[in-house]
């Protein structure tokens, strides 16, 4: 459904994007993640038909987006990561507009704009106007516009940020709704576990290169066996950082100001031989714990790795 | 598409709708209207309190400088507002940030680009049509004709599209609503005093180096473009006779002025297509 091809874009000498090839099948849900400034948004935007690409190809559906901008438009529902509101606007005038401007007949909106509000849990705000909606409301408003013509493909700017904990719950509700309708969808987001339990697929993006690509439990896999342990030490944690590094089984150290962070490749018996080690060498370890290993830490491993 | 769909597409385009509501629920909108109207009011009132005072002495040609001053303050009118209506419709989009989506939806740049003029242009318009009953007025007492009342119509409508695709070229351009403002009346001002002041010192120059003015086609061209005298002309049969151009100078002033708004429309739709070709090297797309 979409695919790119060494899509690459420069802002100047700014290299927003390098050679990235992205391909999304129908019907999948895919995530997008990458810390600010990674590429993301330009990415999304060169799908949507508003930025050039300073050299590659893209196409959704089958469509070019340089050469066929009015099909991929219909096809695609772009919501940016800032977008404004009419003020002076109902949220039904709203839809309404933006019904209006893909040229969907006025006899098919009531119906249509009451369906949208009623999926994104608006129904109860009809008439309230735009401007006194709160930011998640306006948020899932934003997927609602997105929705009204339609669209078999959705590309979503970090949807989540800037939301708190229950309305992210009640966007993500959403966002399986729409998997269920079988529209595929790309969100990108900084922060993983937002992402994880809905997509099919994961792409690491930093710096404008993809950094790995594949199925959530393939990525899972090519971390595995690595630990993330967590060690605090009194005193002389660069000392302590330096022999960690040295170790074999240790793969990278963080030095995290007050902790330091080690990925471990060993086992728990290599781990306990580790910390043995550690006070062997006089180092005063007041804590040493292995992190949870939750989806973050994985795709830090792994953006870290592949990153240096 | 055909032009036909495409014509059928515009006049279903939702941004004039909009924009006339949200103008319409504005309250400096309702603010401009109550001064425009006391003011036309209060003119009519004292003509016809003169009339009646006056009844006696009849002279055509007081009604029609009445004519000629109240038109040239509408024309006034028009250059303060048209710039400054204008001027806010594309860059308010972007500072709302509600321009992207706009550019994602079927609108094509062209058609967002004619919404927002007619939109920001219809309340001018509206102004000038309230006015109408005076002119009538002016109309029933003689001493103006009605192909010069036509006339001075018709040198409205192009000044509101001219000065209403500067301010919206400016708001295209730049990014900021203040700065494409300032510029857009920057520009009426050049346009109006500027060859103003150029013409004065042209004719001055002329004077004292013994040129015939009245035979020099670039002064005599130059001259057309500036709408004080633009306007003038239309009510001066005269001036048309004495040069040696045989067209009246508010029909180039016209034409002219209708050319570079068409350019400046076009030029509009262009700058706000996100996928133009940009003319930097290295945005140009090599597949
Ligand atoms: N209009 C622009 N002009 C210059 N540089 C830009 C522009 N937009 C984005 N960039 C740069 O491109 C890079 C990628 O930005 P972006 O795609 O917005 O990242 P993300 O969405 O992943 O946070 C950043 O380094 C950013 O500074
Ligand atoms: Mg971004």
């Amino acid at each position: 459904m979409i695919r790119t091809q060494q899509l690459t874009k420069h802002y100047g000498k700014t290299k927003a994007l390098e050679d990235l090839n992205l391909h999304i099948e129908k019907g999948q849900v895919f995530g997008f993640i990458g810390p600010n400034g990674a590429g993301k948004s330009t990415t999304m935007m060169i799908l949507s038909c508003l930025l050039l690409p300073t050299s590659g190809t893209a196409y959704v559906g089958g469509y070019n987006v340089l050469t066929h901008p009015e099909e991929v438009r219909q096809l695609v529902g772009y919501m940016p990561d800032f977008f404004g509101v009419y003020d002076n606007l109902k949220t039904t005038e709203y839809l309404d507009f933006y019904a209006g401007a893909y040229f969907i007949p006025k006899s098919k909106r009531p119906g249509l704009i009451a369906d949208l509000l009623e999926l994104v849990n608006l129904s109860n705000k009809k008439d309230a106007y735009v401007d006194s909606l709160s930011r998640g409301m306006k948020q899932r408003l934003g997927l609602a516009r997105c929705l009204i013509h339609n669209p078999e493909v959705l590309i979503l700017d970090e949807p989540a940020s800037g939301l708190d904990p229950r309305a992210r719950i009640e966007l993500r509700e959403i966002l399986k709704e729409l998997k269920r309708m079988k529209k595929t969808i790309m969100i990108s987001s900084h922060i993983l576990p937002e992402l994880a339990e809905i997509c099919d697929q994961i792409g690491v993006i930093e710096k404008g290169r993809m950094l790995a690509c594949g199925s959530v439990e393939e990525m899972a896999l090519r971390v595995k066996g690595i630990h993330v342990l967590l060690v605090r030490v009194l005193k002389e944690r660069e000392r302590a950082a330096r022999i960690l590094e040295e170790h074999p089984q240790v793969k990278q150290v963080d030095d995290q100001r007050d902790h330091l962070r080690v990925m471990f490749t060993g086992s728990k018996a290599d781990q306990a031989a580790l910390l043995k080690y550690l006070l062997a060498e006089e180092v005063p370890v007041v804590d040493f714990s292995a992190d949870k290993e939750n989806l973050e830490d994985v795709f830090l491993a792994i953006t870290e790795r592949m990153g240096s | 598409m055909s032009w036909l769909e495409r014509l059928r597409r515009f006049k279903g385009n939702p941004v004039h709708g909009k924009e006339f509501r949200e103008r319409f629920r504005l309250r400096r909108t309702v603010w401009i209207m109550t001064i425009y109207l006391t003011v036309i009011g209060a003119v009519m009132l004292g003509f016809m309190y003169l009339e009646l005072m006056d009844q006696s002495v009849f002279v055509p040609g007081e009604y029609r400088d009445f004519f000629i001053i109240f038109s040239g303050l509408q024309l006034v009118m028009i250059g303060f507002l048209a710039p400054g209506l204008s001027a806010g419709a594309i860059s308010g989009e972007r500072e709302r940030q509600t321009l992207s989506i706009l550019l994602t939806t079927q609108l094509s740049p062209l058609s967002i680009i004619g919404s927002k003029l007619i939109s920001s242009l219809a309340f001018i318009g509206f102004l000038v049509w309230m006015s109408l009953p005076l002119y009538s007025f002016v109309f029933l007492f003689g001493g103006i004709s009605p192909q010069e009342v036509a006339t001075v119509f018709l040198f409205f409508v192009i000044n509101i599209f001219f000065f209403g695709s500067l301010g919206l070229f400016c708001s295209t351009w730049m990014k900021r609503t203040g700065v494409s403002t300032v510029t857009a009346y920057a520009v009426t001002f050049l346009i109006v005093a500027g060859t103003g002041i150029l013409i004065y010192f042209w004719a001055h120059f002329a004077a004292q180096l013994d040129w015939d003015l009245d035979h020099m086609l670039s002064f005599q061209l130059f001259v057309s473009l500036n709408p004080v005298y633009a306007f003038l002309t239309i009510f001066e049969d005269q001036l048309r006779n004495e040069t040696m151009l045989k067209i009246d100078p508010w029909l180039i002033y016209a034409c002219f002025y209708t050319a570079v708004s068409l350019l400046l429309i076009f030029g509009s739709a262009y700058l706000l297509n996100p996928l133009r070709r940009s003319r930097r090297k290295n945005d140009i797309i090599k597949n």
